[in-house]
């Protein structure tokens, strides 16, 4: 079964990606270990058999989002002691463990009691780029067409934030 | 079998909000709001391969489109109040406190 043990392998990458993010005190090293997180991630949509997802995940995640943040983390030059002093960051860790692990042993117990979780077979086109791209454009047109909106406005947004003041303010 | 995918989703949405909580720079903050998208991005392919429909991957695709936006437009923001106040610190950025 080396998909079990594939799937186990990814796992525990991707939660030890995350362990990293929240207890790492510099910001480039949680970027680093959530690009861990983002790659086996990556990993368990191809075990899934989500072809399409897999590749944008690498692409566009693991690729332009974390290097956007990656770039703009190196651009403001952040040093150990620009970082914000985190006092009482274990006491946090603490009350939110503490109010997480009953919301976390809810939901897994929700999990568990799904039906019909035995492992089936999808043919060999389940996930390709030409039946996501069918079912995208036959049944969520609309919703695509908001997000491209959505991706315009955003494009704006950025523009007008960062851009250099011309006049005066 | 599938259903150790949900639990490893709902592991890492709980972490993600863990590191909400408890940092107080303002990327890792960001980050930990995009392991919140990717475990719901997760629990989509997840339920897709379990149903054996691809409605789950589209939603997964506009979640990334989605994060790509907030992406831009949160690190636009971020670059603008270090610029006005030198810090990363979530605190300091409380300027609509009454």
């Amino acid at each position: 079964m080396s998909a079990e043990w594939l799937f186990y392998v990814f796992s525990v990458l991707s939660v030890l990606g995350a362990i990293g993010l929240v207890l790492f005190r510099h910001p480039m090293q949680g970027a680093m270990s959530l690009i861990v997180t983002m790659i086996s991630l990556a990993g368990l949509y191809a075990l899934l058999s989500a072809k399409l997802i897999f590749v944008l995940q690498l692409i566009v995640y693991a690729g332009a989002i974390m290097s956007l943040i990656l770039f703009i983390i190196m651009f403001l030059n952040i040093q150990t002691r620009d970082l914000p002093e985190e006092k009482g960051k274990f006491f946090y860790l603490l009350g939110g463990l503490i109010v997480l692990i009953p919301f976390a042993s809810f939901l897994i117990k929700v999990v568990k009691s799904l039906p019909g979780s035995q492992a089936t077979i999808v043919g060999s086109g389940f996930g390709g780029v030409k039946e996501v791209g069918l079912v995208l454009f036959q049944d969520w047109l609309l919703p695509f067409e908001i997000v491209s909106i959505l991706l315009l406005v955003s494009l704006v947004g950025a523009v007008v934030l960062a851009g250099k003041r011309r006049f005066g303010k | 079998m599938i259903q150790n995918y949900l639990i490893l989703s709902v592991i890492l949405f709980c972490l993600g909000i863990l590191g909400v909580v408890s940092r107080r720079n303002v990327f890792t903050v960001f980050m930990s709001i995009e392991l919140m998208l990717n475990a719901a991005n997760l629990a989509f392919i997840t339920f897709s391969r379990l149903h054996e429909s691809m409605d789950g991957h589209v939603l997964a695709m506009l979640v990334m489109a989605v994060a790509a936006a907030e992406a831009a437009l949160a690190l636009a923001v971020v670059i603008l109040l270090h610029k006005h106040k030198g810090n990363l610190d979530t605190n300091v950025f409380s300027l609509l406190k009454g």
